[in-house]
């Protein structure tokens, strides 16, 4: 397939199209998810109504912003492998959360666990400084030790409080979408993050895709590579840890959805950013509708976190064995 | 050779360690004023007790038997006593090296882990796991640790008030409408779901108790539902025991996720109640305290109909202090808080507390 230029016609146009996957998907979602025929009164209606609207904004801000944040992560490292929680964000929110949630404050939970991935980012990036270059591959390293070092404070404090919390840890590091409880000002925060993520990397994908050929030819061709990677590296560990703090920790969405846009668009970041935005959160909205498919059917909870990692293990297995070596690498 | 130079001292210290022998055995022996006939039924080693559940350490110092207790588990906080027995751990988590410190000869829990029970026994120590989840169980456990102990009529006599206790609620919400309730825990991590009493749990039980129908309508043991199937329910009252420590807020943010659900009948006519009180789900010598907290949080009526001068019996001491509090929404919200002074009701030394002076105390 030969692709043709990207003209700004042609932008607008593919834009308008991922909305247009995105919109429906979501209202259905909201509907169906709901199954509001089976409702009676039109209050019972409302309330329903209400919540899942709220799960699937929930659902959206948070795939959006992990595809993007994964995105931009394999491009920068260009390491296929990369994803938003490979960094250590993951762990920092979700410790910070978890403590705040337990012991300081249900509402400042979420902006600790902001605060906590912020911190993280801090760490791992003074970690993996030297003479003042950010080197991919001691950034990578220090995500997952630090990673490794949050999942035993985790641990720490699930072995500490009383049985019933325990339950509660274990369930949210498994990632859910939509709080007991109203989550407007924090899914707005998500969503402006991923719109602003979705701005900054379609202004920066000139540089991705540079930078994916090599380093030095970027350099070469006027790409400031180190300010490029520290741009984007903050950028998407905030959108990890807003994300965590919404929904905990949805793993593979961040890995999945950036490889699957290669296999259908290139390797074009002007073109995998904006689809990036809309195909994550289309995918988690799906994701999501399936977890209440099923809950429907088993009367079972399955968070849906465990369903994205579910799919996604098998789904990465066969991108390895078949298509990788051939046409997905990132570089 | 040093016990033949000195004999004297050896004899003095048998004869001290049989003194000590004979009074620990007086002490511990189960012979409580009153209940004589109990003595003769005494095992003739002095028993030491570990108790490795909350209800079962309550029903214990209810009997009569707390100063048996050589261990207890970390969640035995209740009655303020406990506190000064050794804790061993929990049925989870054994502090071996603590538990064959304290030398016990019986060893209490409530558990399903043969696991649990094999390593006790193989320290030599007689093990009896109870079953407590259900009021009947509740029964039949009281008979065994009566049984176990050497008390058989501590044990019933402790039977007969909580049946006494249960029977004086039941007689006060007898004609009251029986509004569908829902008792749940509040979840703290932000989870999509809480945990509700299914039907067939110690909980349920007690709502029938309290006069009221459990709202989750199918035999669960603490299913956990999401909002959607809270709306499907339609409680007329719902009851959150925040009992668990957390954070200063947890209330606020539980009062604010309620608020949501403006369909539900017990949100819109302010009947969602948050507790705070250990108790409600301890399956123990309280159940009928925590009957009449509940029945009182579920018929607001009954408050003030005491205060007319309808009968009922403790009730200078163990009503729950009932707040309101107004939220910005318009709908109010109660909190019941366990009055400290319920914590002396039930615990002590005597197996049968008097009670004739109660019921003349409150009666009119």
């Amino acid at each position: 397939m030969t692709p043709r230029p990207l003209t700004p016609a042609r932008y607008v146009a593919s834009l308008v199209a991922w909305v247009a996957l995105w919109l429906p998907v979501a209202a259905v979602a909201v509907v169906v998810g709901g199954r509001l025929w089976t409702w009676g009164s039109r209050a019972q209606m409302a309330d329903v109504l209400w919540l899942r609207l709220e799960w699937v904004a929930t659902a959206s801000a948070v795939g959006a912003s992990l595809a993007l944040a994964g995105l931009a992560m394999q491009a920068l490292l260009r390491n296929p492998l990369a994803e938003p929680y490979i960094l250590g964000v993951s762990g920092g929110a979700g410790l910070a959360y978890v403590l705040g949630s337990l012991f300081l404050s249900v509402a400042a939970a979420p902006l600790l666990a902001m605060a906590g991935a912020m911190a993280t980012v801090v760490l791992v990036y003074a970690i993996a400084r030297r003479r003042g270059r950010l080197q991919p591959y001691t950034l990578l390293l220090a995500g997952v030790i630090l990673n490794a070092f949050y999942a035993a404070g985790i641990m720490l404090v699930t072995a500490v409080v009383r049985p019933e919390q325990r339950g509660e840890i274990a369930v949210w590091m498994m990632g859910n979408i939509g709080a007991f409880g109203p989550q407007w000002p924090l899914i707005g925060v998500v969503a402006a993050l991923a719109a602003g993520a979705g701005v900054l990397f379609a202004f920066l994908a000139k540089g991705f895709n540079l930078v994916a050929v090599g380093e030095d030819t970027a350099g070469a061709l006027g790409v400031r590579v180190h300010r490029l990677r520290a741009v984007t590296f903050v950028a998407a560990s905030l959108l990890a840890g807003a994300s965590v703090a919404l929904a905990g920790p949805i793993g593979f969405v961040g890995l999945i959805c950036p490889h699957v846009l290669r296999m259908l668009l290139g390797p074009d970041h002007r073109r995998l950013v904006p689809a990036a935005l809309f195909f994550g959160a289309t995918f988690l909205v799906l994701a999501d509708l399936a977890a209440c498919f099923w809950e429907g059917a088993t009367n079972r909870a399955v968070p849906v976190g465990v369903l994205t990692a579910m799919c996604g293990g098998p789904f990465f297995i066969y991108l390895l064995r078949t298509r990788w070596r051939k046409r997905m690498e990132v570089r | 050779m040093a016990r033949r130079r000195h004999p004297a001292l050896a004899a003095a210290l048998a004869g001290a360690i049989l003194a000590a022998a004979v009074t620990a055995g007086c002490d511990d022996g189960p012979a409580p004023p009153g209940a004589g006939g109990d003595a003769s039924a005494a095992p003739p080693q002095p028993l030491r007790i570990l108790s490795l559940a909350p209800n079962l350490t309550e029903i214990l110092f209810a009997m009569g038997l707390g100063d048996s207790i050589v261990g207890r588990s970390t969640y035995c906080t209740h009655p303020p006593e406990a506190a000064a027995v050794p804790a061993v751990g929990d049925t989870m988590h054994l502090d071996l090296d603590r538990i064959i410190r304290a030398e016990p000869t019986l060893a209490l829990l409530v558990t399903k882990r043969t696991e649990t029970v094999r390593r006790l026994e193989g320290l030599g120590i007689r093990v009896v796991a109870v079953q407590a989840d259900r009021m009947a169980q509740l029964r039949e456990t009281i008979r065994t640790l009566g049984a176990e102990t050497g008390r058989p009529r501590a044990a019933a006599g402790l039977l007969d008030r909580i049946d006494a206790d249960l029977a004086a609620v039941r007689r006060r919400v007898a004609g009251l409408p029986r509004p569908r309730t829902l008792f749940a825990f509040p979840m703290t991590v932000g989870s999509s779901r809480i945990m509700v009493a299914g039907r067939g749990t110690f909980v349920d039980d007690l709502l029938a108790a309290a006069g009221a129908e459990n709202a989750y309508p199918d035999r669960a043991d603490w299913p956990t539902v999401s909002p959607a199937q809270v709306v499907a329910m339609r409680p007329e009252v719902v009851i959150i025991n925040a009992a668990t420590a957390g954070p200063a807020d947890r209330k606020d943010a539980i009062r604010r996720a309620w608020q949501e659900l403006a369909s539900v009948p017990a949100v819109r006519d302010g009947r969602v109640h948050i507790l705070e009180a250990k108790y409600l789900t301890i399956p123990g010598p309280r159940v009928g305290q925590a009957a009449r907290a509940l029945a009182e949080t579920i018929h607001p009526e009954l408050a003030t109909s005491r205060a007319a001068g309808l009968p009922a019996r403790r009730a200078t001491r163990a009503t729950p202090r009932a707040a309101n509090v107004s939220s910005p929404h318009g709908c109010h919200w109660r909190l019941v808080r366990q009055c400290s002074a319920n914590r002396h009701a039930l615990a002590g030394k005597q197996p049968v507390a008097p009670r004739a002076p109660d019921v003349a105390e409150a009666s009119p």
